[in-house]
């Protein structure tokens, strides 16, 4: 077993990265003086792998959308139960999610932690599928999907990935629809299951109140090597261009609400993760609220208090995004471009730079400090490829405005932009006469 | 862990708490003016947040105030109304990285602590009113809220919900207010309501984190021993313990899915013991992955994604809400309501009990390692019994719950409203 400690002076913090003889890569780091272990059982399978192959297999195989959620649900099902009833009995909290391009399996507990490592270590690594239970979850899941179909902030994040993106599967929603899991039957589930849920293509990370010893002991007995499986991903073939810059769908809102999103130039994971820091930098110097434009926008009344930004990260898809509000989003739209232009045009105030870099310096300290967010990290990096989760720190700190104003001019584009708008529902009908 | 409260009176009803644990990199200041939520002045109240958060007399100009707080590393000012039971409060806070985690340990805490006094007791008021464009932005930002209520279909179903239970009683009144009441303000009136919250509210200082709060503390204490205070006293009304008759409600909108909400009553809830066998209770019954309500109307029935109870001790009211077909409106609510009369009637056995408990356990055992979770923690504790007490405390309380008690629990609760929000009829799904 190859066991490395990996330290942060600046913030007295240090975890251990242990290469199992399963294959398995676990990172644990301990925190004095907290009352919470969480731990985090991630798998490389998101809603953007639909197309793969193994390297025994010819041919790609096309998956339906929303598969590796549903997955996710049927994993807590064994022959001998229910997870949730096993942990029941050691008091954590258990769930589980779905992104993009991974899906993890926690818990958080302040007592039990090893009964509840145990179930947790043999959750991901015994399946069972039946086609009765798989057709129970089609009801359960269509009641999630039918949820987020009224949730206008994410009909709004969806409508604007489909409209960025012409090929990459980041465009479909990460439950897939009502149809496409009705395609799903146990086998498909087994056939994703066994290429990616093999421990080399896994990560295990614990932060918190344990002890290291209880994670590896637990992991000798349960985890057995498996066979080392290379996956291969069809590369979408996206281009740069948009599908459209205007996408609208009416719902039962208020006011308008919008998403606008600038499709950077996306690289692998690891560049991603690394423009990612970038780009949130970069979208609060364009329209932070620290920003000249963000208080024009405020006081003239086309944003108000739920304007906010994020960046979206991944294998071969990254998009910066603002969201919020407004009586006219197309202007709202049409003034971060114009900004956007301008500072590509004119360079960013150093100044800025300097403050915006300073803030999310803090911003990322605090992702050091609770169990739960280290636990992220930790699985974050180790994906992006990221040998050390404090490097994400380091980056901040080293920093320079040279390596800004290159984010700006490779990932910012107003071509390459979109807006995604949710027009209240009698106002579009009013409108439509 | 070692977190004391400690609790000191700065002023006239005005108090600080504070929690320190080293463990933390930063540190948590709240201060939240506490008064009973009444429709006059529901809406008014609410605006003052918003006012406040634009800039304070020391820094008028909000775009310096954030490049403030960016060099501040990016410590995070807001302000924000919030309620629980029949009060309605008013809070402002800001978090920021502890001392000794700035770059060369560069001391910012105590500008930290000033930038939120200022934005408190230093407002930007001149001859008796907030600058007029920035009254006039957040009027009609508040009123954007109110409507925006209607945006996230679960949370509309759950307040529908509450104002029909509770109709002509303060618990029917928003946080917000109405807007019809924010149409009717001004920003004279704005500044006046909030020289009598300064004046009367009950006040209450949150300090939470890994430094010493000996100078936020002394800070506070002079900035409000410029104000001579006259503090309102405020008892919020019993509890309702029972339905009389079953209220109904009902609205159509253009969703994809139903949602249904069921309002139920408690009973007197007498201490803490009760008070935990109710919370317990409810857990038992759809508050955790294994409960009653997610095994058989989710797992079973395969009807939802969700269906959970929450009980609220500042209420006295519990409440269960599903997100369904609407074809399936009533088997789900027999389900739910056949759930809870089996608990009633002892259908359990111990190990779901002890399991439960051992879930709540987790939970209280958590608080402990959030700043969050600890301000909100204690300001509940201090707001709502005469003694606070710890988690660990309570960690005790659940243990010691019987079987007996977790019956006669379940047999005080009866239903009071069901409220159904669902598809239009025509509407094609």
């Amino acid at each position: 077993m190859n066991n490395k400690i990996i330290a942060s002076q600046a913030l007295r913090q240090q975890y251990t990265k242990v290469e199992h003889p399963s294959g398995l890569t676990i990172l644990l780091c301990p925190m004095e003086g907290f009352s919470t272990a969480y731990a985090l059982f991630a798998a490389k399978i998101g809603s953007i792998d639909t197309t793969f192959k193994t390297q025994k297999e010819d041919d790609f195989v096309t998956v339906p959308a929303g598969i590796a959620h549903f997955l996710e649900h049927k994993m807590f099902e064994s022959e001998d139960g229910d997870a949730f009833a096993k942990y029941a009995k050691t008091g954590a909290s258990a769930n589980a999610y779905t992104s993009f391009d991974r899906t993890a399996y926690l818990f958080s507990c302040t007592d039990n932690f090893r009964q509840s490592m145990q179930v947790l270590m043999e959750l991901v690594t015994h399946p069972y599928f039946t086609q009765q239970t798989v057709e129970k979850e089609q009801g359960i899941i269509g009641q999630e999907i039918r949820m987020y179909d009224d949730s206008p902030d994410w009909r709004a994040m969806f409508n604007l990935l489909e409209a960025l993106y012409q090929e990459n599967p980041v465009r479909l929603d990460i439950a897939g629809t009502t149809e496409s899991i009705a395609q799903i039957d146990a086998d498909l589930l087994y056939r994703c299951y066994h290429t990616f849920y093999n421990l080399n293509n896994m990560v295990l990370a614990v932060a918190g109140n344990f002890d290291p010893k209880d994670v590896l002991e637990l992991a000798d007995e349960i985890l057995k090597p498996g066979e080392d499986i290379t996956i291969q991903w069809r590369k979408p073939e996206e281009p740069r261009e948009v599908c459209t810059h205007l996408a609208e769908q009416s719902l039962p809102v208020s006011v308008p609400m919008f998403q606008i999103g600038f499709k950077g130039n996306a690289g692998n994971s690891l560049e991603n993760l690394k423009k990612q820091v970038l780009c949130e930098i970069l979208l609060e110097i364009i329209c932070g609220e620290s920003s000249p434009l963000y208080r024009e926008l405020y006081d003239s009344g086309l944003i108000n208090s739920t304007f906010s930004y994020e960046v979206l990260g991944g294998r071969d898809y990254l998009v910066s995004m603002y969201g919020g509000e407004s009586r006219d989003p197309g202007q709202v739209y049409e003034k971060i471009c114009l900004e956007v232009n301008h500072l590509r045009d004119e360079g960013i105030d150093p100044e800025a730079f300097e403050r915006c870099r300073k803030a999310a310096y803090g911003r990322y300290i605090g992702m050091y400090c609770k169990s739960e967010s280290v636990a992220g990290l930790m699985v974050l990096t180790h994906f992006s490829g990221m040998e050390n989760m404090y490097d994400l720190l380091q980056l901040v700190q080293d920093l320079t405005l040279e390596d800004l104003n290159y984010c700006l001019l490779d990932d910012f584009s107003p071509e390459y932009s979109a807006v995604s708008i949710i027009h209240p529902v009698e106002q579009k009908d009013e409108a439509e006469g | 862990m070692n977190q004391k409260l400690n609790r000191e009176q700065l002023a006239e009803g005005v108090f600080f708490s504070s929690v320190r644990d080293d463990k933390f990199r930063h540190n948590s200041i709240s201060v939240n003016f506490i008064v009973p939520l009444e429709e006059e002045t529901a809406s008014c109240t609410a605006v003052i947040p918003f006012l406040l958060r634009r800039g304070s007399k020391s820094c008028p100009d909000f775009t310096r105030l954030e490049q403030a707080l960016c060099n501040l590393y990016g410590a995070a000012l807001s302000s924000d109304v919030t309620r629980s039971g029949e009060y309605q409060i008013l809070s402002s806070s800001i978090t920021f990285v502890d001392d000794q985690y700035t770059l060369n340990e560069e001391k910012i805490s105590g500008q930290c602590a000033k930038l939120l006094g200022d934005m408190v007791l230093e407002p930007n008021i001149t001859d008796g009113a907030f600058p007029q464009e920035d009254f006039q932005l957040e009027r009609q930002n508040l009123i954007d809220t109110i409507e925006a209520e209607i945006n996230e279909k679960r949370t509309y179903a759950i307040n529908q919900c509450m104002a029909l239970m509770n109709e002509g009683t303060p618990l029917a009144i928003s946080k917000y207010g109405t807007v019809e009441q924010a149409r009717k303000l001004t920003s004279q009136m704005a500044a006046s309501r909030y020289a009598q919250i300064v004046d009367t509210a009950r006040v209450e200082i949150m300090f939470v984190g890994c430094g010493d709060p000996t100078l936020a503390k002394e800070q506070f204490r002079q900035l409000w021993q410029k104000q001579q205070r006259h503090p309102r006293l405020y008892t919020p009304s019993p509890a309702v313990e029972r339905a009389s008759q079953v209220k109904e409600g009902k609205k159509e909108m253009e969703i994809a899915q139903s949602k249904m909400v069921l309002g139920f009553r408690t009973g007197s809830i007498q201490g803490r013991q009760e008070r935990t066998a109710m919370k317990l209770m409810s857990a038992l019954y759809g508050g955790t992955p294994f409960s009653r309500l997610f095994i058989h109307v989710r797992e079973k029935l395969s009807l939802c994604y969700y269906c959970a109870a929450r009980f609220d001790a500042a209420t006295g009211i519990m409440m269960v809400d599903i997100g369904l077909e609407k074809d399936n409106k009533e088997q789900a609510k027999d389900e739910i309501l056949r759930q809870l009369s089996l608990v009633s009637q002892g259908d359990f056995d111990g190990e779901e009990l002890e399991n439960t408990k051992l879930a709540y356990i987790n939970s209280l055992k958590s608080v402990g390692d959030s700043l969050a979770a600890i301000e909100s923690w204690y300001l509940m504790q201090i707001l709502w019994y005469e003694q606070p007490a710890s988690p660990e405390e309570d960690v005790e309380a659940v243990r010691a719950i019987t079987r007996e008690q977790v019956i006669k629990a379940a047999g005080q609760v009866t239903l009071d409203t069901v409220y159904f929000l669902t598809s239009k009829e025509d509407s094609h799904e």
